[in-house]
């Protein structure tokens, strides 16, 4: 049955061609573009430590200007970053079970003669060692520093697999030395490929930023006064003519996570950064009402915007522009189905029940959706490619998956057969009399 | 012509043509608002930076090293940039205007640290920076070579003198000459404002004081150097890539990080709202199509099932314009409604955009654009069948089938 239904849909569609490819057309164009913004969209909304979700938090103290907050458009936020004195007192506790503070720098590697490179700037981030166990960071070779490494200041690195390629081709190199800023740092691990998208243990400093070039003790860029490259804002007016000054300031620069295994752990460390806060109100820092947060990673996302207004929008315009290529198909059906009334009627006459006349105009409904659902992907396939040209920073994250793909179809048929249930009821109401009359 | 039968055939099929009618109101909601979020994108893209961004570029050098003097190299490297045919200045710079990285700072036309709250991008520079970006001086004079003074460590000095932009010098003294005024920091430190640049764009995008500058003679410690360098023009290319052969072939212990056109930096700052103009565009292009081919489709196929009764019209005497006056005034009916709708629609969902996200108002001028084009469209898309209509021969009339 499904065959002859498949036969008389085929049959039907070539009968009016135009207004056929005019209906796979307007469906396969808003399946398209739908798909096009909502993958766009799944891939800044997406948590790429969602199975760590429940145990990492970003930890947030309110120093601001008791004047002004730190966002005038959302006063109620507290800075996203911390401050160095701060970061030193939280590193004390020892209530989560790992923590790191850290923050983005940069240094020349001079690759040396041998590889005929000129000395380059790498992106460098300054943390702890409990930073790759807490974010499940793969590693190629070797393993993360020792918290002697993090205590002493040790001049040792961790690469990634692209510096390492890069310097050292690929090989194992854990043992050997790079040069940093003429300095000499033993390679200690080497990472694997490992790019979160989007970045969510440094949004500050961009959301969408490729992952650091190497990670170095964060005691290190401490003695070395290395200045930071990412965001630091200050608000205190107070001197800062040296490092010192800089370190004791209220200038905000650093990011601090915490991991705490369970609700328990998290009422204490918030207990903790509460009761801090307070002893150093009496001192005559955070002016502000208590605001300390503890934010998982999506709800920190969240908090900071990871997903611009822009993409919501687009993907809000993209349905309504979907919505419009669905009205169009209904008006089309409806005209054809009721322009194919007779034959419906001498099929009725001739014996069909209501129930055989439903289920052919839903097959014919159903191949329109396929046909719109496979053409939709070849057009979200070639937005896609669109927006990678447009954009180099989403290169490789932006591309349609099965999931996407299956989607696609999925919505495709639905709307088809959403499109099609008013137009195939009308046609089956036909009293077969009207229609064998005027032949 | 008459209208009403044409409205009475209409209401036959009143399903038809409601649906049709949807679909023009839906295309009005969505085109006029993606046409206003598409204007205000363009012009905030296009509004005048007030600098000569085509022929520039800037060059970041890295140094490193015990035996790396920044004092020494950054004038070493200046010479030699300035000293290259078709460059036209070289200045170094502590950021890079409409790259999205940069510092600001408050300053007050008081010495009352709480009154010090008016937010300024701060550019430190050499004398050369004018002409190196090319900003109009409105007002007095730009510094003097002797004024430059290379900081040696991250500091919180406050220069004695400043040269403002015309904006910041209305935040901070609203319509009174600004020229010779002082403008504290929160320190207590004043300077003297010694110029006052017409306009030009700071650091941000997107961020309100974008036009509020404040430029002090200081060129920034190390070990990071920033140059702006400003060719004839035509000779940016060329002369960016003479530039980076020469730095990086220098004997010095640094790294050239990057040397790149100031266009390109702009570019980027401005890439999620190219986005959304791309995406927007293609949506309303293909939005117009889809409903413009969805009126043909439906027209054609009325024609089609028309026929006989066509036929029969031209035989008790219609002429070809009657028949296709008819479809075009059936469609203009639609059109009409459809846009009344629409016309409701699209304010309700720009009112609610505006609500939910940071978007400006929309606009009617779009709404009305809108109307008009849909219109235009409309009568367009239903000429074609309508014509095919009209072709139709009296003689079918007296055919059975």
């Amino acid at each position: 049955m499904l065959t002859y239904n498949l036969r008389l849909a085929f049959k039907s569609l070539r009968r009016t061609p135009g207004i056929a490819a005019l209906m796979i057309g307007a469906i396969g164009l808003g399946v398209g573009v739908c798909i096009t913004t909502l993958t766009v969209w799944r891939l800044m909304s997406a948590n790429p430590i969602i199975h760590r979700n429940d145990v990492l938090y970003s930890v947030t103290l309110d120093n601001w200007d008791p004047n002004n907050p730190m966002y005038a458009r959302s006063p109620h936020l507290p800075p996203p970053q911390v401050t160095y004195r701060d970061a030193m007192a939280m590193y004390a506790s020892d209530i989560p079970t790992r923590k790191v503070a850290m923050r983005k720098s940069s240094f020349v590697l001079d690759p040396g003669q041998a590889q005929g490179m000129k000395p380059y700037q790498v992106i460098t981030r300054l943390t702890n060692t409990d930073f790759f166990p807490m974010f499940d960071v793969p590693f190629l070779f070797g393993a993360p520093w020792s918290t002697d490494a993090d205590e002493g200041a040790q001049q040792v690195v961790v690469l990634s697999k692209e510096t390492n390629t890069k310097v050292f081709g690929g090989q194992d190199s854990v043992g050997r030395t790079i040069q940093l800023d003429g300095q000499d740092y033993k390679v200690v691990g080497v990472l694997d490929e490992w790019a979160p998208t989007p970045k969510f243990y440094d949004v500050t400093n961009g959301a969408f930023e490729e992952p650091e070039d190497l990670y170095l003790p964060f005691s290190v860029g401490i003695r070395l006064e290395m200045p930071s490259t990412g965001n630091t804002n200050c608000w205190r007016n107070q001197t800062l003519n040296t490092w010192q000054e800089f370190l004791q300031s209220d200038c905000v620069w650093i990011q601090y996570w915490v991991e705490l295994p369970n609700r328990e752990r998290v009422e204490q460390y918030q207990n903790f950064i509460d009761n801090y806060v307070r002893e150093q109100k009496r001192l005559g820092r955070f002016e502000r009402p208590l605001n300390n947060h503890l934010r998982r990673p999506d709800e920190w996302m969240r908090v900071n915007e990871v997903v611009r207004d822009d993409n919501r929008v687009l993907v809000g315009l993209s349905f309504m522009f979907l919505a419009v290529c669905l009205l169009n198909m209904v008006g089309l059906l409806l005209t054809k189905f009721l322009g194919g009334a007779p034959i419906v009627g001498l099929r009725r006459a001739l014996g069909a029940s209501r129930g055989e006349i439903f289920k052919q105009h839903m097959v014919e409904v159903g191949v329109i959706g396929i046909g719109g659902g496979l053409l939709g992907i070849v057009i979200a396939a070639l937005g896609l490619f669109a927006v990678r040209n447009l954009h180099d920073n989403y290169d490789a994250l932006t591309r349609l998956d099965v999931p996407m793909g299956l989607i696609a179809l999925a919505i495709a048929i639905a709307s088809g057969v959403l499109a099609g249930v008013y137009p195939t009821w009308r046609v089956c109401r036909t009293q077969p009399a009207t229609y064998l009359k005027t032949q | 012509m008459e209208i009403r039968p044409i409205l009475s055939a209409m209401l036959r099929n009143k399903t038809g043509a409601i649906l049709v009618g949807l679909q023009i109101a839906l295309t009005l909601a969505v085109s006029a608002n993606a046409v206003s979020i598409i204007m205000q994108r363009v012009e905030k893209i296009g509004r005048p930076t007030g600098m000569d961004t085509h022929n520039s570029f800037f060059v970041q050098s890295y140094g490193f090293g015990p035996k790396y003097d920044h004092k020494d190299t950054i004038q070493r490297d200046l010479d030699m940039i300035r000293s290259i045919p078709g460059v036209v200045s070289a200045s170094a710079i502590s950021a890079v205007p409409l790259s999205g990285s940069g510092s600001s700072a408050t300053f007050g036309a008081e010495a009352d640290p709480s009154k010090v709250t008016i937010e300024g991008n701060l550019y430190r520079t050499d004398e050369e920076a004018l002409n190196m970006l090319g900003v109009k001086l409105a007002e007095g004079r730009f510094f003097r070579k002797e004024e430059i003074e290379y900081l040696k460590t991250q500091s919180s000095r406050f220069a004695p003198v400043i040269v403002i932009t015309r904006d910041m010098a209305k935040a901070l003294f609203g319509d009174e000459p600004a020229l010779g005024r002082q403008v504290h920091d929160g320190l207590g430190q004043s300077a003297t404002v010694i110029g006052i640049i017409d306009h030009m764009l700071g650091a941000w995008v997107d961020w309100d004081n974008l036009t509020q500058i404040v430029f002090v003679p200081e060129v920034q410690q190390g070990p990071v150097a920033r140059y702006g360098v400003r060719t004839e023009p035509g000779m940016r290319d060329a002369i960016m890539a003479e530039v980076e052969q020469k730095l990086a072939g220098a004997d010095i212990q640094r790294a050239i990080t990057h040397v790149r056109s100031h266009d390109e930096f702009i570019e980027r700052s401005y890439r999620a709202d190219s986005r959304m103009v791309a995406f927007l565009s293609v949506i309303v292009g293909l939005i117009f199509a889809v409903t413009a081919l969805g009126i043909v489709g439906l027209a054609s196929f009325h024609v089609g099932v028309r026929r006989k009764q066509i036929g029969t019209r031209r035989a008790v005497g219609a002429r070809k314009i009657d028949i296709i006056r008819y479809f075009m005034v059936e469609n203009w009916l639609l059109t009409t409604a459809g846009v009344a709708m629409g016309a409701l629609l699209a304010f309700a969902f720009g009112q609610w955009l505006s609500a939910m996200y940071s978007l400006p108002r929309l606009d009617p001028m779009y709404v009305v654009l809108g109307i008009v084009l849909l219109w235009v469209l409309g009568q367009l898309a239903v000429f074609i069948p309508a014509r095919r209509a009209a072709a139709i021969p009296p003689a079918i009339a007296t055919r059975t089938v």
